[in-house]
């Protein structure tokens, strides 16, 4: 499977205090990709760099195959997107919008854009800046959706919305996907979001990528371990060590928890003296938490 | 590309549309009221003078207007793209030098409807005018001056709107620190006269700006 949007070794910096380091991203083709991090994190800017609006210091962005920010007009023509802020002109209407996005996009879908309108019960001579919030993503989505692009980038989409809209903007896209078999690379915080409806998933905190993986792995590969006698140093783990403390009470238990877990793994406990007393599954909110609990402890360590 | 432009043009329209009908009025208007005085058939060489100084004290509206139409038609081309801190124009499939032109060509389309207006309320108050013995009328060299003062004004507010605030804010440093520099200069009476050079420079030297000063008549000589 050849990738829609591929990262390697990104460089970008943001004044003094932000920078992108080392960012290597590979979004498959026909993937719901989702690109969570917390506030801050550098979801944003990294949207804008594969969309070449911001150009990076060192390293390589190509998106459906072609580079960027060198083919950015090309590429462009087969990419929606959705920005976290509504960006359109509040003076003009629903309807002029929509004619003035027509005019930009060659493969336009004029039967999908007017099926959407209906859909989504837009009014079409309403103006842009009179529009209420969720009317105002709907119709960006709209846009989004009716340009037929291969690849939809959409920056928290869902973001302050009511649950009602957030269905019906969720339902949209995996309408849109399923017909078109085209690529979402979608960020948010909301991680519940995205865990029921991405199949791809990205983690990313301080400009870093923390972890890229199919969302079944990251969701059953996360595991809290409830591990009794383990020595202080363990060596060549089969799985990774996110986060390690001793157990509330005291004793010998201890609290682990890991990612890249699989059945039958307890067996190197024992070979090492120590054993589970209990596995407990994690949701990918809490895998997402420790995740990140991990890597902070990690890079503060590095730091001091 | 047709289609583009013409969605451009609609948006700008939009937005710019109150300037382009108050602009079109004033436009046609001028060159009417700057002849009102004229219809009698009896002047002669003492009313061709006072007619003289009549249409050139209206005159110096035509320069005054072609600054304001460029300046308010420059504002509104770019002012929602700054709103929307650029994202939708950046995100378009086209080169942004293209967007820019596009930009700039719907702006001075629609400077034409000022334009035509020039054209046309000269032609018709020269043609319901009696002209004394002498004098000659220059509708169409008036509409074509007030087309290139416009077309220049527009281009270089256009470019300056275009930028960021940046580079706004570079531009009014400019000319803060020559009126600055200017004020000191007088305070410690040393003999410098700044801002007579630049008007020198830039108004009545060779160049585009050179357009906007002289004797703008409809009737002369």
């Amino acid at each position: 499977m050849s990738d829609a949007i591929q990262i390697e070794r990104l460089h970008y910096r943001a004044g003094k205090n932000f920078e992108i380091k080392d960012l290597d991203l590979h979004v498959p083709s026909g993937s719901i990709y989702g690109f969570l991090g917390p506030n801050g994190s550098g979801k944003t800017t990294t949207i804008r760099l594969i969309l070449g609006l911001l150009r990076p210091l060192s390293g390589r962005i190509m998106v459906l195959g072609d580079p960027m920010p060198e083919q950015h007009a090309r590429i462009l023509g087969r990419v929606g997107y959705v920005p976290e802020q509504p960006h359109l002109d509040a003076t003009l209407t629903v309807r002029e919008l929509i004619d003035f996005q027509a005019a930009f996009y060659p493969q336009w879908d004029r039967a999908q854009a007017e099926e959407l309108v209906q859909r989504f019960e837009l009014d079409g001579e309403r103006l842009f800046g009179r529009l209420s919030k969720g009317q105002k993503a709907k119709l960006m989505i709209l846009l989004a959706l009716a340009q037929r692009g291969d690849l939809l980038v959409l920056d928290e989409p869902t973001d302050g919305l009511d649950p009602v809209v957030r269905r019906d903007i969720l339902s949209a896209l995996l309408t849109y996907v399923s017909e078109r078999g085209a690529t979402i690379f979608i960020s948010s915080h909301l991680v519940h979001e995205l865990e029921r409806v991405c199949d791809w998933v990205a983690v990313m905190d301080d400009g870093r990528l923390i972890t890229e993986a199919p969302m079944e792995k990251l969701k059953h590969g996360t595991k809290r371990l409830v591990v009794m006698g383990a020595p202080a140093e363990i060596v060549n783990p089969p799985f990774r060590i996110l986060t390690r403390e001793s157990a509330n009470g005291g004793g010998a238990g201890e609290n682990w928890v890991v990612g890249d877990w699989e059945p039958g793994m307890t067996s190197y406990f024992e070979g090492v003296g120590a054993s589970v007393r209990e596995v407990i599954d994690l949701d990918l909110e809490d895998g997402f938490v420790e995740l990140l609990r991990s890597f902070r402890e990690r890079r503060g360590g590095a730091r001091r | 590309m047709t289609a583009m432009f013409r969605a451009v043009l609609f948006s700008q329209w939009k937005w710019s549309r109150l300037v382009v009908v108050l602009g079109t009025v004033a436009a046609f208007a001028i060159p009417l009221l700057s002849l009102q005085g004229a219809a009698r058939v009896d002047r002669g060489a003492l009313q061709a003078q006072e007619l003289l100084r009549a249409v050139q004290s209206w005159g110096t509206l035509y320069p005054l207007l072609a600054t304001a139409l460029g300046l308010l038609m420059a504002i509104a081309a770019w002012a929602a793209d700054h709103r929307g801190r650029h994202i939708h124009a950046l995100t378009l499939p086209l080169e942004r030098w293209r967007y820019v032109l596009l930009r700039f060509g719907a702006g001075f389309v629609l400077l034409a409807a000022p334009i035509a207006a020039v054209l046309i309320g000269s032609s018709l108050a020269v043609l319901t005018a009696t002209l004394p013995t002498g004098l000659q009328a220059y509708p169409i060299a008036l509409a074509a001056r007030f087309a290139f003062a416009a077309f220049v004004a527009y281009a270089l507010f256009f470019a300056v709107s275009a930028g960021t605030a940046r580079t706004a804010g570079i531009i009014l440093a400019t000319i803060a620190a020559l009126v600055l520099v200017q004020v000191v200069a007088s305070i410690a009476n040393i003999d410098l006269d700044l801002l007579s050079a630049a008007q020198t420079v830039l108004l009545l030297g060779p160049g585009p700006l050179a357009i906007f000063t002289g004797r703008w008549m409809l009737v002369d000589v």
